[in-house]
């Protein structure tokens, strides 16, 4: 080898040691997944592997805030992230923990359900790693995940995902989806366990409610919606109608008794809880949406969405102002609170109220804010 | 120069690709709509308890009526499923109009099989002297094709339909009412339910 051939070599090498140390670094850092700040109620911040040991040193493992009221109450479950390529459900629940005051009762709140999937991204839909926004505190770095559990978590996926305990055949790509996998297996993949976790903390604190909190794409049909299981269907009647009465558009569909491994279904089945799900529109997420970017994901803008409006090839209407993260997260909590009063009014017996204050509803985030500030500002704003 | 032709060949036949996929609006198109007419609004009562509420379709939209009407006071008997076996001593039923594939499937009937249940329903109400009200509170998130099957087997057999007019903007079931002599009374939002509907009870 002549000297010239050492030299491009060496070079060659040293290029790539520079690629794999910035690519694994990037890599690592995916793993750090940020958390929320303390707000003014102070939370006991448990893991998800006292309910589920199977899940201790795991990337399955995920924090569980337990905010308590000032008076002994009934008690409520927030799930957010269990879709982490859905912001408004991890954004909507840290939200909640960072400005939350509990009044009475107790609230459970999971920030990153599929503490896994916030691990990674898909980066097949170009989507992003990482958003930053202003906040109290100045700029904070959020992550943008995946529906999914991090492949290099559970791996590799069956042809066929067979649901336990129902034996129904699903893709098996959704064996890496939480909402597939309740109401999950103490001992089995790391999904199961995951979700094993979630029901076994409401079957052992005795959560009277919980909320899924999640986001679709503007084309999908079940969207701007409530599902909710069949227990609670007369109080999501009675919170629906007060949505409505506040101006947001939502309806309400009864959990299908044929459609397993989500949380309207299983935890409404194999637990005492009244599980409601809701979604919001999401326009990173469909196939008839543009370039990713974060002006998509958070600021809910799409060029190409505002066209489909125009064609009528959407659920949802789409303008250039889009569907800002503020609308999302606004919906989302105001829903918390809407379906919390219903639930006082129609099931809580006297003494097993959920009473709490200081999160920012939909008027608070979207209506009245500057629409400049609309796209993470604004929500920034209420964040520590 | 052919490789022009065929580049331009191939953007009409995307452009005509995008307009097929238009097509498939979520709303009819207005062709298929009911001819417009004029709708009279209810003028005096006419019902009488006791009064049946069923799901025309199995959206949720029939609890959530249901939840208003006990708001205001109203007793009711509520039964997703109801066939004529059910209607008792029921003189008013209540058909709230939507369809759900959630809510199919939470029900476990095809949309056929609830087009039959309602038939017979209908059939069996009418037999038995009682009044049918027909009501569409979904606005446009209920209609489509799947609820728009069960849009006009319900309307013409009402006696009075109370409809959110953001679901009517094409004019199917104003033009069934109108064409049919029904009184129709619209309102803008479900929460008018629990204003307009006891008016329609003596």
């Amino acid at each position: 080898m002549t000297k010239k051939n050492y030299i491009s070599a060496a070079i060659c090498l040293a290029v790539s040691v520079a690629i794999m140390i910035s690519t694994g670094m990037n890599f690592l850092a995916a793993r750090e997944v940020p958390l929320p700040m303390e707000g003014p109620t102070k939370p006991e911040i448990h893991m998800l592997s006292e309910w589920n040991p199977n899940l201790k040193d795991t990337n399955g493992d995920t924090p569980v805030y337990v905010l308590n009221g000032k008076e002994a109450g009934g008690s409520a479950l927030i799930l957010g992230g269990t879709h982490p390529n859905e912001p408004s459900g991890y954004m909507g629940a840290i939200t909640f923990i960072e400005t939350a005051v509990i009044e009475k009762g107790t609230v459970y709140v999971i920030p990153y359900t599929n503490h896994s999937a916030a691990t990674h991204n898909d980066p097949g839909e170009g989507n992003i790693q990482y958003f930053t926004i202003p906040t109290q505190s100045g700029e904070r770095t959020f992550r943008f995940g995946s529906r999914a559990t991090n492949p290099i978590d559970q791996w590799p996926d069956p042809d066929v995902y067979v649901h336990n305990p129902s034996g129904q055949q699903m893709s098996g790509s959704e064996t890496r989806n939480i909402n597939r996998a309740y109401p999950g297996v103490a001992d089995g993949n790391l999904t199961e366990r995951m979700a094993y976790g979630v029901a076994e903390l409401i079957r052992q604190k005795d959560i009277d409610i919980t909320f899924d909190l999640h986001e679709a794409s503007p084309e999908y049909p079940v969207i701007n919606a409530t599902v909710a299981h069949q227990r609670a269907m007369t109080l999501a009647s009675e919170g629906c109608i007060n949505l409505l009465l506040g101006g947001i558009e939502m309806s309400l569909e009864q959990s299908p008794t044929n459609m397993h491994g989500l949380t309207h279904r299983e935890l409404g089945d194999y637990t005492d809880t009244l599980a409601i799900l809701m979604e919001t529109a999401n326009a990173s997420q469909g196939r008839l949406r543009g370039a990713s970017g974060a002006s998509q994901a958070i600021g809910g803008l799409d060029k190409f969405y505002v066209i489909e409006e125009k064609l009528d090839m959407l659920a949802v209407p789409f303008d250039e102002t889009g569907h800002p993260i503020e609308e999302r997260v606004g919906r989302h909590l105001q829903g918390v609170y809407d379906y919390v009063d219903a639930f006082n009014n129609v099931e809580a017996e006297e003494g097993e109220q959920i009473v709490f204050s200081g999160v920012p509803g939909y008027t608070e985030l979207f209506l009245e804010a500057d629409p400049a500030t609309l796209g993470g500002a604004h929500l920034g704003s209420f964040l520590k | 120069m052919n490789k022009k032709i065929s580049a331009l060949l191939l953007a009409g036949a995307m452009i005509l690709s995008l307009a097929a996929c238009g097509s498939q609006g979520s709303t009819p198109s207005s062709s298929s709509a009911a001819p417009s007419g004029e709708t009279v609004g209810l003028t005096e009562a006419f019902a009488e308890s006791p009064i049946l509420v069923t799901s025309g379709g199995q959206s949720a939209d029939y609890q959530m009526v249901g939840t208003l009407m006990g708001k205001v006071g109203m007793e009711y008997e509520i039964k997703n499923l109801a066939t004529s076996a059910d209607l008792g001593a029921a003189k008013t039923l209540i058909i709230v109009v939507g369809g759900s594939s959630k809510g199919l499937g939470a029900a476990g009937i095809d949309a056929d099989g609830e087009l039959a249940r309602l038939e017979e329903l209908m059939t069996g109400a009418k037999a038995a002297g009682l009044s049918i009200i027909a009501m569409h509170t979904g606005g446009e998130a209920r209609r489509g094709d799947l609820s728009d099957k069960f849009i006009a087997p319900i309307f013409e057999k009402a006696d009075y339909a109370i409809v959110v007019s953001s679901g009517d903007e094409d004019g199917l079931m104003s033009g069934i009412c109108a064409s049919k002599g029904i009184p129709m009374d619209s309102i803008d939002s479900i929460s008018k339910v629990a204003t307009v509907l006891p008016a329609a009870f003596k």
